[in-house]
């Protein structure tokens, strides 16, 4: 056995077709990706090396600026309402018996549908003339805000209008991952607290907190590149305006390269949308120290 | 268990009232939350009924005849039926070859024995951690020179690879939790490698493949700006891109495009409702093992 298991052409056959695929769709694109950020690339002429030109753009890019400043909220925002909204939902879910399932489900539900579509059912909800504000009518506000058309503010209110949709759809992602990890405590421990004279509010402090920071770290990973990648909701609900105050670096990403065909500009946003996730990743796992107890 | 319901017992005798209490607060709090899910749903369905001076009318009425009008409109001159069918093909086929190139290499890097194992694991988990974003315009341009640009197969061929590390690393687990006995067992019968994995360790990895298999396909089915870059051609347009193409500040009418977001969303309600405990458990055991 130990002799086919070491065959050399049967270890080819095995692991060739996913690491090929995977090396020339992934891998050498991300070089060359790194290449045309140093490039002067505008679709039909071949890339000219220009060195950090494009990065240098980018730094007195004001749109490019607002996108960053709105990417790092939506990281933020998602990583700690995440956190805490999830933690509360899973708290709750699992100290009750009957429907448990069922609000579990219903929460989970926006996480399995298609960000694109329920991005414009949300645009329409907060349309100047539909959905919420079509209520607030009914109950006789005379100017109902503008929604997803404001400009004020140095966090605009149509960001956090698409934040808020954002924690809606995904928090129950976050909810269920700590609804597994609470679930994997053991209950002896708990009645143990509670005969100690734990209240339940204490025995979740001091014994379920503790025992679910991996995967804190896990789901905080996870938010936090979801959140940089964003792309769906902001596209659908606003395509980055009113006057670019909404834009996040994917839909810069996505307008540099698409719309005006500067694909070495747009890959230079790429590679600092790379470079963030990577060092974000690294930061969470570092901070959220990981201490294994046993369970 | 049964010291636990005794001490509950005991817990809800001394202070019944108190804890009913907040029974009722933690309810009362979590239909609220529910219905803020349920409800834009139900607002969107409702509206999409509607004729297109209804909404504005009586904005919360329910529609006063029930037509199908918005309905057929966005399945044909919304070319939404195309993309259903579209999104089908390419999600099903991205679903088939991901599985298979990403089990088998799990087989490799969990059973297989060789040197570069485990290099070859973190090779695939960084792929992971890597945006879709920063591959786009390298793709997009080799894509275009391959004459891959504007067909199905363009999409199927990134789609696969993004669904391959978290395939390979799911499927990696089971396939280390099998007993060595059993292979040992093949082996002395006269299987050969082939066999040992289709036959053996693949149908005992079932649990695997339908998480797998269920991420990656939510996934795909939801991806919009892979497809919205690489199809311009409306014939082949996936649905979340149609959808966003047929849905926008140009069209007026609004129920005919409430219509067509309740055409994208029901067809995963509907299978959600049906199966939906194993979907969660299902898609939570993969994102927790990730």
């Amino acid at each position: 056995m130990d002799k086919m298991l070491r065959n050399k052409k049967s270890i080819a056959v095995f692991m060739l077709p996913a690491f090929l695929l995977f090396t020339l769709v992934l891998f050498i694109p991300i070089i060359q990706s790194v290449y045309y950020s140093l490039c002067e690339y505008k679709g039909m002429t071949a890339p000219e090396f220009i060195g950090t030109d494009n990065y240098k753009a980018l730094a007195s890019d004001k749109t490019f600026g607002i996108a960053l400043k709105n990417s790092m909220f939506f990281l933020i925002y998602s990583c700690l309402t995440q956190l805490i909204i999830g933690l509360i939902f899973a708290a709750v879910l699992t100290n009750i018996q009957a429907g448990r399932n069922l609000f579990k489900n219903i929460i989970y539900l926006p996480c399995v549908l298609s960000s694109a579509a329920l991005g414009l059912l949300w645009m329409f909800i907060f349309s100047p003339s539909l959905g919420i504000n079509q209520l607030l009518e009914k109950l006789g506000v005379d100017e109902p805000p503008l929604w997803l058309m404001d400009t004020k503010g140095y966090i605009t209110l149509p960001m956090w209008v698409i934040a808020f949709v954002a924690l809606w759809q995904y928090v129950g992602q976050s909810m269920m991952l700590y609804m597994a990890q609470i679930s994997g405590i053991s209950k002896s421990l708990m009645e143990a607290s509670y005969i100690d004279g734990c209240t339940k509010v204490q025995s979740f402090r001091y014994i379920t907190l503790p025992l679910i920071k991996p995967m804190v770290a896990t789901a905080m990973s996870l938010n936090a590149i979801g959140s940089l990648k964003f792309f769906d909701l902001v596209y659908n609900m606003t395509e980055g305006g009113p006057n670019h105050k909404t834009e996040v670096l994917a839909t810069h990403l996505y307008q540099q390269g698409f719309k005006y065909f500067k694909y070495g500009y747009a890959s230079a946003i790429g590679v600092v949308l790379l470079v963030l996730c990577l060092l974000i990743t690294l930061f969470i796992n570092k901070v959220v120290k990981t201490e294994q107890y046993e369970m | 268990m049964k010291s636990s319901t005794s001490f509950g017992y005991e817990e809800a005798t001394t202070s019944g009232k108190k804890l009913s209490a907040v029974k009722i607060l933690i309810y009362v709090f979590l239909i609220l939350i529910s219905i803020t899910y349920i409800l834009p749903l139900l607002w969107v369905f409702n509206v999409s009924f509607k004729t297109n001076r209804e909404i504005f009318s009586a904005p919360f009425a329910l529609p006063k005849d029930i037509t199908f009008d918005n309905y057929s409109f966005a399945w044909t001159a919304g070319k939404l039926g195309i993309a259903t069918f579209n999104s089908f093909i390419v999600c099903v086929t991205a679903l088939v070859l991901s599985s298979i190139l990403g089990a088998m290499a799990a087989f490799g890097i969990a059973r297989l024995r060789w040197k570069g194992s485990k290099l070859a694991m973190t090779y695939f988990l960084t792929g992971m951690m890597i945006p879709i974003h920063c591959v786009l315009i390298p793709l997009f341009t080799r894509f275009a020179k391959l004459g891959l640009s504007n067909s199905l197969l363009g999409l199927i061929i990134p789609y696969v690879t993004f669904s391959l590390p978290i395939t390979i690393f799911i499927m990696t687990g089971f396939f280390k939790g099998l007993p060595n006995e059993l292979l040992e067992c093949a082996c002395i019968e006269g299987a050969n490698i082939f066999q040992v994995f289709f036959k053996i360790c693949l149908p005992l990895s079932k649990t695997g493949l339908f998480v797998t298999g269920l991420m990656t396909f939510v996934g795909n089915w939801n991806e919009l700006l892979l497809a919205m870059v690489f199809i311009s051609d409306d014939a082949k347009k996936t649905l979340p891109v149609s959808l966003s193409k047929f849905v926008g500040p140009y069209n007026t009418n609004y129920s005919q495009m409430f219509a067509a977001i309740i055409i994208a969303i029901i067809p995963t309600i509907i299978v959600y409702c049906a199966f939906s405990n194993k979907i969660v458990d299902g898609l939570t055991a993969g994102a927790v093992k990730g």
